[in-house]
């Protein structure tokens, strides 16, 4: 005989409201169903009331984790409308913070999925260390939370030389300390007898049930859009996707965390040839047309649609953002797990319900 | 005529679209999202697909008053953007794998179909 519980909204491991209902028998779960609603704020309708630009700041406030990258993916969207041309610095700026986003994000879900599995100084020291990116990202874009930098045309703020200097500290500083956390993660036994072997999806499956980011590459599927022509500056920067096959939450985990010694290199390579000249080119008109645009988010893959039809307000923004993409694989990763184990499960696609709902 | 549009392949039919998504998953495409637009009274679909990093998109047009089929049958992970639509353009699919039945996001007293 099974049950039906509630899991959610409110619970100790979820930063943000979603309900699942359980279906259990005994403490196997048989089935689930989310359910949303909590946080939707009608983003895509608010765009009515603003001009192009000034939505860039809407975008932004989609996600207070992923903001910077919000607006970059928004503002090429719109540069594509115009056809546009943006200054190499200003595209160079743009992969520096938003690989601050992801480092920052990174480590924020490693501290709560370290929590979540009751290791509470690991979530300590994870979340000690995304201080130093905060930091740093404070200083350069000026706000802790949301990190704005993207304006359709390219930047709103250069970066100085103690900009440059601060970002290559936190390189050099945070390198070791993430070899630190991933011994923990990676080989402790404990960590490992609560994520090995848990909710695996196969690389098909993961595949067909259109998983985005580390969800997907967490079980061998090598797809991350910041190898595609869209954004190919990170080509220049010799980005290599992270991926591990295991598709349970330990692999989800493992590409995570190759992740922030990717963001660290490509930091890092992005200084070392950031060229000189403006930061923004000029603009002029309205939008016309429709575009699509995709970025790699720390969550993964988001997708923008605009659609400009030649007055200063946007004709439609739709945005698909990775969580979005990730929640039907509980459906499918969910069904088989222990009650006590479902927390991990779901904090293994990283649910950022704000951007969901937006 | 709006120019500057996106690359997509126009179908007419329901029939035709749940054909031609069904060969796209047979051919390894991976569901992306949808698009929903006003245009003519109606609704414009834009499906988007992705497969080796590169996009296929469909533009399927819902007359007035037209029930669209799901797709969640094909692609399972297409429940949620279909149920999106269902609160936020006040549109009914047939075949919903989940019907929320216009309450995904929005409450009884909420706005009703806002983007509509």
């Amino acid at each position: 005989m099974t049950t039906v519980i509630p899991f959610g909204p409110q619970h100790p491991v979820l930063p943000e409201p979603v309900s699942l209902k359980l279906e259990i028998d005994n403490d196997v779960v048989v089935g689930a169903l989310p359910s949303l609603g909590y946080v939707h704020r009608g983003l895509e309708k608010f765009i009515d009331t603003k001009d192009y630009n000034q939505t860039t700041y809407i975008c932004e406030r989609i996600c207070g984790i992923c903001s910077a990258l919000h607006g970059i993916t928004y503002t090429k969207a719109v540069e594509k409308l115009f056809d546009a041309e943006i200054p190499e610095r200003a595209e160079y700026i743009r992969v520096i913070v938003g690989e601050l986003n992801r480092l920052h994000s990174h480590l924020l879900w490693l501290g709560l999925f370290a929590d979540g599995f009751g290791f509470e100084s690991l979530f300590y020291e994870c979340w000690k260390y995304r201080e130093e990116v905060l930091d740093v990202a404070e200083r350069i874009t000026g706000n802790r939370v949301i990190h704005s930098i993207s304006k359709v045309g390219g930047v709103s703020r250069d970066l100085t030389k103690e900009n440059i200097d601060m970002l290559l500290k936190m390189c050099d500083s945070l390198e070791p300390k993430i070899k630190d956390i991933e011994k923990v993660f990676v080989n402790n036994y404990t960590v490992k007898q609560r994520l090995v072997g848990l909710a695996t999806m196969s690389k098909q499956l993961a595949y067909e049930a259109g998983t985005a980011g580390p969800t997907l590459r967490g079980s061998g599927n090598a797809i991350d859009v910041r190898e595609t022509a869209d954004w190919d500056i990170y080509k220049d920067l010799g980005f290599k996707t992270a991926v591990a096959k295991e598709g349970d939450c330990y692999g989800r985990t493992k590409v995570r965390i190759d992740e922030l010694y990717e963001s660290i290199k490509l930091i890092r390579n992005a200084i070392s040839k950031l060229p000189n000249g403006d930061i923004a080119t000029p603009i002029k008109g309205f939008p016309t047309g429709e575009a699509i645009m995709r970025t790699e988010q720390p969550r993964g893959e988001v997708v923008y649609y605009v659609k400009g039809n030649g007055t200063k307000n946007l004709e439609r923004l739709k945005v698909r953002t990775p969580t979005f993409a990730n929640i039907p694989s509980l459906l499918l990763m969910l069904p088989g797990v222990r009650l006590a184990d479902v927390p991990i499960v779901v904090l293994t696609i990283d649910p950022c319900i704000s951007c969901t709902e937006r | 005529m709006l120019e500057n549009t996106i690359e997509a392949t126009e179908i007419k039919s329901s029939g035709e679209l749940l054909k031609t998504i069904e060969g796209l998953k047979s051919d390894g495409y991976r569901y992306s999202t949808m698009i929903c637009l006003k245009a003519n009274e109606g609704h414009d679909f834009i499906y988007v697909f992705e497969k080796d990093n590169k996009l296929k998109n469909l533009r399927y047009f819902v007359k007035p008053g037209e029930k669209p089929k799901s797709v969640s049958g094909i692609y399972l992970c297409a429940l949620l953007i279909e149920n999106e639509y269902q609160d936020l353009f006040g549109l009914t699919f047939e075949g919903l794998a989940i019907d929320y039945k216009g309450h995904l996001y929005l409450t009884p007293n909420s706005p009703k179909a806002p983007l509509a």
